[in-house]
């Protein structure tokens, strides 16, 4: 009994463990911030985005709530003498005035309701928003505990699992890894067309370089030399090979162009020993 | 007149200086003593009436040099003619047609004569009285088509007295 | 502990797969292309010859090609008036401008290699010499701008020599700029002169004569005219071989037996037999590190090409393609060899890596002959026969590209020999 509570325990222990470090990791790891330190300043849309009109709502003008009031004005015979109507006269003037005046003080004091209650609405909103993203982070967060905790406990079944369903063009994984090889052999295909090995003299030599690309298919700067093949004018003419294949042909959707955007090239001019 | 001289040696020194190296052609080898005793002794009037002896060429086929069967005879001939005359001395002068290497050419040429050669130190031909020499495809005819070639691949057997 | 082993595994594995992964694409092979270059007209130059001459010179090579400009109106004088969209539309990827600027009898010439791609100068230099040293400036900037570009040092400014068959009485050993130019003639022979060799420390040229009705070997001093027979021996004296340091020459003497290799110093003395054999052996060359003779023998049957160490008698066979394999040179860095193969009839240039033992035929033929390196190993000089009585000299650039004539007049031009860098 008492060794399998000592297993127990043990288990336990390193379970909330292997959850924890899960966590510290995804916390560390997880871009909080949608920043993409490898982009330029300028934004990139796929296309002209709508207009959102997402201001408040304009000012209504203040004249389409006003109470026009009614003034009645009795016309009465003028019995007493005009001195007394006249008084009689300025008093109603007056008290109409009076009326007037607390008439748009309580619509000024409606105005400020309505504002004040459509700010409080907006703040809601806004806490609601926070709220919801929020909400999915977390989902996120236990989704991907989820997913990792898997793949660390099934790793093998996993990779079974991927070999047998290679074939299986229904899954959404594996038709997206053969858009990726297809432009990955268009882009080999190009610049191999213009590699130009004359320069490389006869030996078995290899040379890799680093491209960065924009969505247009061009060079988002000059290719950086990772490893040279000893012989600069033959890292020349690969380099001036890739200079000519722009524009690299790219896809177009955003999330496969993505794992394109940054490329290592890896050449071996004069083929490899057979 | 001074005018003349200096305009002649002006030009002459002109002249001097464009000139590039001329060559004197070597003395030809000649052959020194009264011409009746050296008849006599070296037969000239068989060597030059002779079926066999006036025939001087041996053909060979291309990049081959041995003397073939329907050369014996002359072969023969002329080896029995140099060991009866030990004053007699022959060249035997190798040549090529025009395709390949000149050097090539030069010792394939040379091959046919050794090989020449060495057929007449069979018949008893003495070597000191032989000389072998190339010349290679510098005598060949360089427009030469298909069996007209053939004429190029030979061995000459000439005399020093002639 | 296993568990904790286990533990820090997959952190590790976690950690990996939380950093950006790159894609890698692998490109083999390429295809072996002339760059294309637009060599324009020197500014303020009146004949014309300067960018000739470097379009000439970069052409021939077999690295570049020139973009045809005739239909350009006006050319840049320097990289600021460069308009590099123009450029590349006209898809040259090098650009090479000038201006010549005329000094009374002397000419100040300034050149700009541009990387048309790249929108940057590559490198730029002043020449000043006088007016007829054109060609000469104009082969100087071949130069810089061919190892700029390829890293080897360029060739544009060596000689060459070369013998004449002239209306079937004359010949004569000649030598002349690399293109052709400045022809002049340092002998005159009523006899064939065949097997020229231009010593490595380029101050002499060594060749066989038949002025003595048979050949013999003459070395002769350029720059004095002196000639030296050398070697006069019974029989033949031919094929003579400069060792790399010019001290020794390898030659072929018969006495009264078939072709053998000697060696003598280069004054004709010392004579010693370097290889005994019962077959023929002529053509010697050496290696470039002087350790090792390279010749042809029909040892084997038919002439085939041979190596043999200078320490020991060994002689190992180094051609094994075809029956008939001769005339070898080594190339200046030792690695490749090229030679003479007759295939169905067709003598034609080959080199054969001396490592891979690859054999790639550079020429189609039909009867070509006396192949050699030049001083930077990039081309190949040689002599082609053509119909009727005529022949000339070529070069043959290495990866087969191009092969352009050398332009020394019509006469029967044959047996080329080519100085080496300093002369």
């Amino acid at each position: 009994m008492d060794f399998d509570s000592k297993i127990n325990q043990q288990s336990n222990f390193f379970t909330i463990l292997i959850h924890l470090s899960l966590i510290l990791f995804i916390i560390i790891s997880f871009q909080w911030s949608p920043k993409n330190p490898y982009f330029s300043e300028v934004e990139l849309w796929d296309a002209v985005p709508t207009v959102t009109k997402k201001s408040a709502a304009p000012p209504k003008p203040q004249s389409i709530k006003k109470e026009t009031v009614v003034k009645k004005v009795e016309t009465q015979t003028p019995k007493n003498t005009s001195k007394e109507a006249e008084i009689n006269l300025k008093k109603k003037k007056q008290k109409a005035l009076e009326d007037k005046k607390k008439k748009e003080e309580q619509i000024k004091k409606v105005q400020e309701d309505l504002l004040k209650q459509e700010q409080i609405k907006q703040l809601q909103n806004q806490l609601l928003e926070a709220e919801k993203i929020e909400k999915l982070q977390n989902e996120l967060l236990e989704q991907e505990l989820k997913t990792a905790e898997q793949e660390i406990i099934t790793e093998d079944k996993k990779q079974t699992k991927r070999i047998a369903l290679e074939g299986d063009k229904d899954l959404e994984a594996g038709r997206n890894n053969g858009e990726l090889d297809k432009y990955k052999a268009l882009i080999q295909q190009k610049i191999q067309q213009n590699v130009n090995n004359n320069l490389c003299g006869l030996d078995f030599l290899s040379l890799s370089f680093e491209i960065s690309l924009l969505p247009s298919g061009e060079l988002l700067s000059d290719p950086l030399l990772k490893e040279s093949s000893k012989n600069p004018s033959c890292d020349e003419a690969v380099e001036r090979a890739i200079f000519q294949s722009e524009p690299l042909p790219v896809p177009t959707d955003p999330k496969l162009f993505a794992k394109l955007k940054k490329l290592k090239l890896k050449f071996y001019p004069n083929g490899q020993p057979q | 007149m001074k005018k003349s001289l200096v305009y002649v040696s002006l030009l002459s020194a002109l002249m001097a200086g464009c000139s590039s190296t001329p060559l004197n052609d070597a003395a030809e080898p000649g052959a020194a003593g009264t011409p009746n005793s050296l008849e006599e002794s070296l037969s000239l009037d068989k060597l030059r009436s002779d079926s066999l002896l006036t025939q001087r060429s041996v053909y060979f086929d291309f990049d081959k040099y041995e003397v073939k069967p329907e050369y014996q005879d002359i072969v023969n001939a002329h080896a029995q003619y140099v060991a009866d005359h030990p004053n007699a001395k022959v060249t035997l002068k190798g040549h090529a047609d025009y395709r390949g290497a000149h050097e090539y050419n030069l010792a394939l040429g040379q091959k046919r004569s050794v090989s020449v050669k060495g057929a007449m130190n069979v018949s008893g031909a003495n070597d000191d009285q032989i000389e072998t020499v190339s010349y290679g495809e510098e005598e060949a005819n360089q427009n030469c088509q298909g069996n007209e070639c053939s004429q190029d691949r030979r061995v000459v057997i000439s005399y020093e007295v002639e | 502990m296993k568990l904790i082993k286990f533990f820090i595994l997959n952190l590790c594995l976690l950690a990996i797969t939380q950093t950006q992964a790159i894609e890698v694409i692998d490109i083999l092979g390429g295809k072996a292309n002339e760059l294309s270059v637009a060599v324009t007209p020197f500014v303020g130059d009146e004949t014309n010859n300067i960018h000739n001459v470097i379009k000439s010179d970069l052409t021939r090579s077999g690295f570049f090609r020139a973009i045809n400009i005739d239909a350009v109106k006006s050319f840049p004088k320097n990289i600021e008036d460069v308009d590099f969209t123009f450029w590349s539309a006209l898809k040259s990827e090098l650009l090479i401008i000038g201006k010549v600027e005329d000094n009374g009898d002397q000419i100040k010439v300034t050149y700009d290699l541009v990387d048309v791609f790249k929108e940057k100068l590559i490198t730029t230099l002043e020449f000043i010499g006088k007016k007829n040293q054109d060609r000469q400036i104009a082969h100087q900037i071949s130069n810089l701008v061919y190892e700029k570009i390829t890293g080897t040092p360029g060739v544009f400014h060596t000689r060459v020599a070369f013998v004449k068959k002239i209306d079937n009485k004359k010949f004569t050993l000649n030598v002349s700029d690399m293109d052709g130019y400045n022809s002049k003639a340092v002998v005159t022979s009523t006899q064939p002169i065949i097997s020229t060799r231009w010593s490595p420390d380029g101050e002499k040229i060594a060749y066989v004569s038949f002025e003595k009705k048979k050949p013999v070997i003459f070395v002769q001093n350029l720059k004095t005219g002196e000639r030296k027979l050398v070697a006069n021996f019974k029989g033949n004296n031919s094929a003579p071989a400069w060792s790399p340091d010019s001290k020794k020459l390898a030659i072929v003497l018969t006495y009264n037996a078939n072709s053998q290799i000697y060696l003598m110093d280069a004054d004709g003395s010392n004579i010693k037999r370097l290889i005994r054999s019962r077959s023929i052996d002529t053509e010697p060359t050496w290696s470039p590190d002087g350790k090792s003779i390279f010749f042809v023998s029909d040892r084997g049957g038919g002439p085939q090409i041979y190596k043999m160490n200078l320490d020991d008698d060994e002689a190992k066979r180094v051609t094994f393609e075809g029956r008939y394999n001769v005339s070898p040179r080594l190339s200046p860095d030792g690695k490749l060899l090229t030679f003479i193969t007759m295939e169905q009839g067709s003598f034609r240039v080959a080199v054969q890596n001396l490592i891979s033992n690859q054999v790639m035929k550079l020429t189609v033929g039909k009867n070509d002959e006396s192949p050699i390196f030049s001083p930077n190993g990039h081309m190949i000089l040689y002599s082609r026969k053509l119909q009727g009585e005529k022949a000339e000299i070529a070069t043959v650039s290495l990866n087969g590209l191009k092969s352009v004539k050398i332009d020394v007049g019509k006469e029967l031009t044959q047996e080329p020999t080519w100085s080496p860098f300093d002369f």
